[in-house]
């Protein structure tokens, strides 16, 4: 016999209610920045912060921000550190995984533990030393010094995804393709990573999101304005605001920082979803 | 060349500029940190002498670190407590109750995980803002004088004034790994218990709560890792362990101490107390939940 009493109803309504307030916590200050982002001082001091902003907008606010604040700058170093950092954990990660879970060697076993034992120690350990060393090799305040660190940082990830990955491949179809003559190469570039596309895409939008949003590694490495990444010139532009309150622009180097961020997410969901759950149950 | 020596040569190319490349900018830096947590070292190559233990000595006789502890501690407990819970709830809405937009929930929800700590906090300084916030404007709605509580600048309110932000950031992960586990118990098991007349409570605890116990476990254990690993960002991009150490945690005592007053070894000990607290924390968490699983089962 189903039971739908009043007393479910009432439940299902409570429920309801509690999921549109949470919605709105998440959403909200989302919006509000958008609202920000186009208003100028005078409205953020006298106005409520939920008023809407006011005509004309001030979409200048986001040009300024891009030339003035530099986050113009910012934002092209994100980008840059992003995508070449992600592309060498990828390469890094995915050769080192394909090995572990396809042949048997002596130490094996013992790689794969070092990477899935390293993603549980704190990262800040190692932060001191980190600048030292950079500063040894002439990489601090250097694009290339963020980018080797970043991709360190996101290998061990990658192996532990990516060897799950490899191992779920049928192992015939390597094997046929080293009878036929393909040397071992052939066979992970030509076969192996084509195949293992669905794993290199999830790990690799994780990488991105890592190292787009990262900031303690950045803001210790990094002490030139001109190589600041977004979330490094963001704190920045912030702490600076005590001394000159520019609202309307940090909201908008705000949004700036956010967009790409969430237009990845809505392409990718599923497997940014998948890879933080399998980065978790590790 | 052999096929064999071809293949060594091969695991070799493939192996071993990664374990190069991974230990000069990750093992090297950690083992390093031990290492200079036994020096007196004011940063750069001179003046580095050998101390012994003096460092850890000196941190039993810091009061700061142990507030900073149990600040740690303070904020695992009420994430673990906010983040889990309200997880729970979230997921067993989406799936268990046939709400409409379910969907879009899930999507909503964990828009907050992919954002960066850094834009986390810029936007909850905001809503905390004392003149121009949110928060204080909407308190104001209900009172003959505006309200102009400063909630990041006053002690009394600083370190609870950190947990909004820290569980609107991470229960849609909760949410979103234990919507996976709950969809893959099988539906029998819940219509059963419907026939019999279970309550929705019932079933919540005989049924949901068993059976995604796993995933329970694993999300209480990644907000106390990430919890005691990294709560330094929000800490520094929000109060920078500020007003007078309130909201110092360990991460921001060691950025303080290393990169504002150089007391890079005193700032490694740090390090390695982060290190030893967070490994036997979650040894210990992991024993104790393990002990639960044999109860339920």
């Amino acid at each position: 016999m189903h039971k739908k009493t009043l007393g479910s109803s009432i439940l299902s309504a409570i429920i309801y209610v509690i999921m549109i307030l949470w919605a709105l916590c998440v959403l909200y200050p989302l919006v509000w920045s958008v609202f920000g982002s186009l208003k100028d001082n005078q409205q953020f001091l006298l106005k409520m912060p939920w008023s809407l902003p006011e005509w004309p907008l001030l979409w200048e606010n986001f040009s300024n921000v891009w030339t003035n604040y530099n986050v113009g700058t910012y934002f092209m170093n994100s980008l840059i550190v992003t995508i070449v950092s992600t592309v060498l954990a990828l390469l890094l990660s995915s050769t080192t995984a394909y090995v572990i879970a396809r042949f048997k060697f002596t130490g094996s076993q013992a790689l794969y533990n070092l990477y899935l034992a390293s993603m549980m120690i704190p990262l800040i350990l190692g932060l001191i030393p980190l600048f030292f060393l950079l500063t040894d090799l002439h990489l601090s305040n250097t694009l290339m010094g963020l980018i080797l660190v970043y991709t360190a940082m996101n290998v061990s990830f990658g192996v532990f995804v990516l060897v799950g990955f490899f191992k779920t491949l049928p192992k015939e179809l390597d094997e046929s393709a080293s009878i036929d003559g393909s040397s071992d190469y052939g066979v992970f570039f030509r076969i192996m990573l084509p195949l293992a596309r669905p794993g290199l895409i999830s790990v690799g939008i994780m990488n991105i999101l890592n190292i787009w949003n990262e900031y303690v590694m950045g803001t210790v490495l990094v002490n030139d304005p001109s190589k600041y990444t977004l979330p490094i010139g963001i704190a920045v532009m912030q702490a600076e605001m005590q001394y000159r309150t520019e609202w309307g622009p940090l909201f908008a180097g705000l949004l700036l920082s956010i967009i790409p961020v969430l237009v990845v997410y809505f392409i990718f969901q599923r497997q940014i979803t998948s890879g933080m759950v399998a980065g978790a149950v590790k | 060349m052999n096929w064999k020596t071809k293949r060594k040569l091969f695991i070799f190319v493939f192996t071993v500029p990664t374990l190069l490349f991974f230990c000069l900018f990750m093992i090297y830096p950690i083992v390093q940190g031990l290492y200079v947590s036994f020096f007196d070292w004011s940063g750069g190559s001179e003046t580095k002498t050998f101390i012994g233990f003096d460092n850890y000595k000196e941190m039993l006789n810091d009061p700061i670190i142990g507030h900073a502890i149990y600040n740690d501690y303070f904020l695992v407990f009420w994430k673990v407590i906010g983040i889990v819970g309200l997880g729970i709830f979230f997921a067993v809405a989406v799936t268990r109750f046939r709400l409409k937009g379910a969907g879009f929930f899930r999507q909503v929800f964990f828009i907050p995980n992919i954002l960066s700590v850094v834009v986390i906090g810029v936007l909850w300084n905001y809503i905390y803002n004392p003149s121009i916030g949110f928060l204080n404007s909407f308190l104001s709605l209900f009172t003959e004088n505006k309200v102009e509580i400063s909630y990041l600048g006053d002690e009394a309110y600083a370190m609870w004034s950190l947990l909004p932000p820290a569980i609107w950031a991470g229960v849609g992960f909760v949410m979103v790994l234990l919507v996976a586990s709950i969809l893959n118990i099988p539906a029998e098991l819940y219509e059963a218990a419907n026939l019999d007349g279970a309550s929705q409570w019932q079933q919540f605890t005989r049924i949901t709560m068993p059976l995604t116990w796993e995933q329970i476990k694993v999300s209480i254990l990644w907000v106390v890792m990430t919890t005691l690993n990294g709560s330094f960002v929000i800490v520094w991009i929000m109060t920078e362990g500020g007003p007078d150490n309130a909201t110092q945690v360990m991460g921001s005592y060691l950025y303080q101490m290393g990169f504002r007053q150089f007391h890079m070894g005193y700032a490694s000990a740090i390090g390695a107390l982060i290190l030893v607290l967070s490994l036997i924390t979650t040894l210990a968490l992991q024993r104790i939940m393990r002990r639960d699983t044999h109860e339920m089962s």
